[in-house]
């Protein structure tokens, strides 16, 4: 058991053999995903979480890449649009 | 770079759609015939005839027992697409014949299969049985939808834009503690995205039309056979009340949504609704509560993504976007949608989800199809 996980297990509905799952608790900003191998981790970006889900058998070690929590964004870009509705 | 899944099965229509008049539909770009022979089963087949392409469906095309007479020239075509007979000769061409297509009428549907007809496996056909079974009552429609499939997937996948879109409708409050599995098997080709409330409040239709006084156990699982049946689980009961060990569940009330995504051509999309419940069979106001509820709900996401659309292809390429924990389902989608869309193109699946990254967490989903 990963001490470092904070969030249940997901639930296990479909039987089959090479579930991926996540766990997602509304109002929690993390995703706990376990994959059918029996590797799991936490993560706080869907597209990272199944990025690292899919990597089985290699799932990366330390986890699903996390989003740098601080330090400068460049500005937003405008949004372009060809054919204004 | 086509949108459309090909080598799939699609509902085209309801089997009540379909009968002895002759009827057209688009079904991932291409026109189709439809009509029902007179032993009862249905045919489907390239509503073009070879000679001009005058429309089979238009009159004054016709059928003559099973065979369907071309309104313009009077080619005539039988149930299988092949020409019986041209006009003013009796050599009939050998290129005279029209595609046709497998078609399997089941749960309501009528099923088509796109794409190469040697692949058209009808064991695959995912299933929807509450919606022609005994002991079920079920409502259903269609609403034709300006907008691509993948826009309605999106959609159906996310139950957190209910609160925003469909407010005061189905929008029901997240319940906090209500862990949301997804989960994803790759083989069976099933994105299922569960939340089970153990203790919720009742909304007042359920209380009305199952006589449930007090708080309930609330299930709501989604699951999505892509690229085109979309099915939500919904199970009520007094709180506490949970199935029997054997599997069977008399005590809970149980609706099933059920939703049919077929496109018509790759910026629009045939939206088919079911409402199928296991209570209140024969109580019309039920019927008809839910019939205009679900289709309103239905119309609303219309009007949506109908302008979402439009905005889409108003802007250029590479457009960015985000995903946030609600979209852990939708993404799962997307991917086995683009797996069976690399399959069906002989192109490498793709391993991953197809998430390209990009500088400063920028997303480009035009170029990674998600």
């Amino acid at each position: 058991m990963n001490p470092d996980l904070t969030l249940p297990p997901p639930r296990r509905v479909l039987d089959g053999e090479r579930v991926l799952r996540v766990n997602w608790l509304p109002g929690s900003d993390r995703l706990r995903g376990l994959c059918h191998c029996g590797a799991e981790a936490e993560a706080s970006d869907p597209v990272e979480m199944w990025e690292w889900l899919l990597a089985h058998p290699d799932h990366p070690a330390g986890g699903p890449v996390e989003p740098p929590a601080s330090g400068p964004l460049p500005a937003p870009p405008a949004h372009l649009v060809t054919d204004p509705l | 770079m086509t949108s459309i899944v090909r080598n799939q099965w699609y509902v085209a229509a309801y089997g009540r759609e379909i009968g002895r008049d002759l009827f057209s539909r688009t079904i991932c770009g291409e026109s189709i015939l439809f009509w029902r022979t007179e032993a009862g089963p249905v045919t489907a087949m390239s509503d073009r005839c070879v000679h001009r392409r005058f429309p089979l469906s238009q009159q004054p095309s016709h059928l003559v027992g099973d065979t369907v007479v071309c309104g313009y020239h009077g080619f005539t075509y039988g149930a299988d697409g092949g020409c019986v007979a041209v006009p003013g000769q009796t050599r009939v061409p050998r290129t005279a014949r029209l595609k046709s297509y497998p078609v399997v009428e089941q749960d309501s549907f009528v099923w088509v299969f796109i794409g190469d007809a040697a692949l058209a496996d009808t064991t695959r056909i995912p299933r929807a049985p509450w919606l022609d079974l005994e002991g079920w009552t079920a409502v259903s429609g269609m609403e034709p939808l300006a907008a691509r499939a993948s826009l309605l997937v999106d959609n159906l996948m996310d139950l957190s834009h209910e609160t925003y879109l469909h407010g005061g409708y189905i929008g029901t409050p997240e319940v906090a503690n209500t862990p949301i599995t997804t989960e994803v098997d790759d083989e069976q080709g099933i994105v299922y995205v569960s939340r089970h409330m153990a203790d919720a409040e009742c909304p007042p239709f359920y209380a009305t039309s199952t006589g449930i006084t007090g708080r309930i156990t609330r299930w709501q699982d989604i699951e999505f056979t892509p690229p085109c049946l979309y099915k939500l689980h919904s199970r009520i009961a007094p709180v506490g009340v949970l199935p029997a060990a054997d599997g069977s569940d008399p005590d809970a009330f149980h609706v099933e949504v059920v939703y049919a995504i077929t496109p018509e051509t790759e910026s629009s999309t045939h939206d088919f609704w079911a409402v199928a419940r296991d209570f209140a069979l024969d109580d019309q106001g039920v019927s008809d509560f839910l019939a205009e509820n679900n289709r309103t709900v239905v119309l609303q996401d219309v009007v949506a993504l109908d302008v979402l659309e439009k905005v889409l292809t108003g802007e250029p390429d590479g457009y960015q976007e985000l995903s946030i924990n609600i979209d852990t389902g939708g993404l799962a989608a997307r991917r086995i949608i683009a797996r069976l869309a690399a399959q069906a193109t002989g192109d490498a699946a793709p391993a991953r989800t197809p998430a390209a990254r990009t500088p400063d967490d920028a997303r480009t989903p035009a170029a990674a199809g998600r």
